[in-house]
């Protein structure tokens, strides 16, 4: 025991004093807060700044096609109107578009008796989101035309075109009912999934990176003499599980911090209101812990058998495999997080961190599932480090060749 | 009373006899030497004796007791294979290992102190081992293996990679420590420090034992049949009827005699021929009784 906690220290101490910590403490949470932010900030101008004809034989129409879309404040359109419209102006506007005078022109023609049609020409074939304005615009105005063409004041007809907003409730397991926010729920789930399986596997492959390093340094035979292999291991996977709930927890008193910061408050609203609860808070570094230890042990198992990192790196998408399934199921999750596919998948250990998470952003799950996730991860853990506890102690004292699959099954015999 | 003892030990890798039915013994005060060719099981054996694997059959005792790991507080184990923390700092690095073997902290910090002063070395300790040349790094695990004031030391080809002071450094301090009553086992294939440091030896080939006992002992099982000449003028003496092999490195010739050869006509042959300065009948080295005994049996 001893023994386990000073290579557990020495794990840590190294780790922590290296400049990978440092870079990745404060780069990722960086690198994801600019991806998330450069992917906001584009998104905030996609489609705006349009400057686009309508061009119709009903000048009604038309108009009202122009109001519903100079109506969409970001889309801060640029539109002209040409109706009646004839097939020479047409054509005119379409060499306009060609030349970069006008983005685009949309043609409606209402024959009568039979179906409205519009097309939309311009340079473009991607922008799927001016499509979407277009057709909105388009929809909106027609159907307000035939509201008020059939008699019903604008003011009733523009409530009916406009729709109404719904405004969303979660009743809680102690009865009591609260505003909630299915955008920032998803999001919040989708950042802590995000978070645990990257820490998860980050820590998971250090684990493992560390062992193919000892083995080439031959620092193994020395410790061997001093200390039992499962020492060996388990000193490792503490030390270095230290490192992670260290990173985590640097992470969430920064993330405190920033949100209880007066700058984030003005920020974080509506929408992107964001409340963590102590549920999660708590479960956070459980599951942490839970997946590090799972995915870890099996990474030191196969680290054990290999000689060098390219070897270990042929493994790691089959072992990274059930982290890409967790985030596969995220709509199916989020859609409905009582479905029996959900219920599975976050029982299921290998996707259970991940997943759990997912869940608990809709809706908080039963205790007994909690406790069955974490009964049936620590019993996949144990049985993954029989296994690779068999593996390591043979392992790391062979040399020079990659081990063969019945060589791997003997080892499992030796030990 | 043996510190470590080996009684018919036998290993077995996969359809490979690495050690076979070994037995040894190495009392205290005593330093050993474990001889053998390359892959003839030197290593499979004191990885038996550290416990990083066990026998398929026999028995390891360890201070007259059966091994137990705790008795490992009590050894010092210097590994063929050199390893250390690269990015640790040479004191941090001895520190560790003195906890791991049992020390506090601080008496683990004064012992790394004295040791590394005694090698010569104490102006590294707040260095990374990676910055250190190889020699460096072997007198660090050396100490490493010492701190904890072992009484059997356990040292795999102690003097490879080191340049002949430090090799002699490393002699001085194996002998003082044998002085201080401590059992010293060392594999090596390095016959002439075999020769000079050990008091017993067990040559092993194909995982058995081939020539065991007390290096006094097994000199005086063979025959005084080599000479050394040292002379001037014609080497045609080394012609001699009585001669069975000759070496000769211009003015310095030794010799190995026929089955009751006689050194008293060949001594006339030379003089004969050259001016001798040197004429000695010898015990054959370490050496010739390794090449002799393990013949062209070796594996590599």
């Amino acid at each position: 025991m001893r023994n386990m906690l000073l290579i557990a220290r020495r794990e840590y101490m190294e780790q922590v004093r290296g400049r990978a910590f440092r870079m990745t403490t404060v780069g990722l949470p960086a690198v994801f807060a600019l991806v998330v932010g450069i992917g906001y900030l584009a998104s905030l101008g996609l489609g705006a700044n349009r400057h686009m004809a309508v061009a119709a034989s009903d000048p009604r129409l038309a108009n009202e096609i122009r109001n519903q879309l100079l109506g969409d404040k970001e889309a801060k359109a640029k539109v002209d109107v040409i109706a009646p419209a004839t097939s020479e102006q047409r054509a005119s506007l379409v060499k306009q578009v060609q030349s970069k005078a006008i983005d685009g022109v949309l043609w409606v023609q209402t024959p009568a008796g039979s179906a409205p049609t519009a097309t939309y020409t311009s340079q473009s074939s991607g922008d799927f989101i001016t499509m979407d304005r277009l057709k909105s615009a388009l929809n909106h105005a027609m159907l307000d035309e035939g509201l008020t063409g059939g008699g019903m004041k604008r003011i009733a007809a523009d409530a009916l075109v406009n729709g109404v907003s719904i405004e969303t409730f979660q009743v809680k397991k102690d009865g009591s009912v609260v505003k909630s926010n299915a955008q920032a729920s998803f999001w919040k789930g989708y950042v802590m999934a995000f978070l645990l399986s990257m820490t998860t596997m980050i820590y998971g492959m250090n684990v493992a990176r560390s062992i193919i390093q000892e083995k080439t340094s031959r620092i193994f035979e020395v410790m061997l003499a001093i200390a039992k292999p499962g020492d060996l291991l388990a000193g490792k996977l503490i030390g270095v599980g230290a490192v992670g709930l260290t990173q985590i927890a640097i992470w969430l008193v920064a993330g405190a911090a920033i949100l209880f910061s007066p700058f984030a408050a003005a920020l974080l609203t509506g929408d992107f209101a964001i409340n963590v609860t102590w549920t999660e808070a708590v479960l956070f570094p459980v599951y942490f812990v839970l997946g590090y230890l799972l995915y870890s042990s099996l990474f030191a198992g196969l680290a054990a058998t290999c000689e060098t990192e390219q070897e270990l790196q042929m493994y790691m998408p089959l072992a990274a495999a059930p982290t890409w399934l967790s985030f596969a199921l995220i709509l199916l999750v989020i859609n409905d997080s009582n479905s029996f596919w959900s219920v599975a998948a976050s029982l299921f250990p290998p996707t259970a961190p991940v997943i759990m998470f997912m869940r608990m952003a809709s809706e908080i799950p039963p205790v007994w599932q909690f406790a069955a996730s974490i009964g049936l991860l620590l019993a996949s853990i144990y049985g993954v480090l029989w296994f690779s506890t068999r593996l390591y102690r043979v392992g790391i004292l062979m040399y020079g060749k990659r081990a063969t699959l019945p060589e791997l099954m003997r080892w499992l015999r030796y030990s | 009373m043996p510190v470590v003892e080996l009684a018919g030990v036998t290993k077995t890798y996969e359809n490979k006899i690495a050690v076979r039915d070994l037995s040894l013994s190495i009392d205290a005060g005593q330093m050993f030497g474990l001889l053998g060719p390359n892959g003839a099981g030197k290593t499979s054996s004191i990885r038996m004796m550290m416990g990083i694997t066990l026998p398929d059959s026999g028995q390891v005792n360890l201070f007259n007791q059966p091994f137990e790991r705790k008795s490992l507080e009590r050894v010092g184990y210097l590994p063929e294979e050199r390893g250390l923390y690269k990015k640790m700092k040479v004191l941090e690095q001895l520190v560790f290992f003195g906890e791991l073997h049992g020390l506090v902290k601080e008496e683990a910090r004064k012992r790394a102190a004295v040791w590394t002063k005694r090698l010569e070395i104490d102006d590294v300790l707040e260095k990374k081992t990676e910055e250190l040349s190889k020699g460096m790094q072997q007198k660090i695990q050396f100490i490493g293996s010492l701190l904890h004031d072992p009484g059997l030391i356990v040292m795999d080809e102690p003097f490879s990679g080191l340049d002949p002071l430090n090799a002699k450094l490393l002699e001085h301090t194996l002998l003082e420590l044998k002085d201080q009553g401590k059992a010293i086992l060392f594999s090596t294939h390095r016959m002439d420090q075999v020769e000079k440091l050990c008091d017993s030896i067990c040559l092993i080939n194909n995982g058995e034992a081939v020539l065991a006992g007390r290096m006094r002992e097994i000199k005086s099982r063979y025959e005084r049949n080599h000479v050394i000449v040292e002379f001037e003028g014609s080497s045609a003496f080394l012609n001699s009827t009585e001669i069975a092999d000759a070496k000769n490195y211009s003015g310095h010739a030794e010799i190995r005699l026929k089955p009751h050869g006689d050194a008293q006509k060949l001594l006339q042959e030379a003089s004969a021929a050259a001016t001798i300065y040197r004429f000695e009948l010898v015990e054959p080295s370490l050496e010739e009784i390794f090449i002799q005994t393990v013949g062209g049996k070796a594996d590599a």
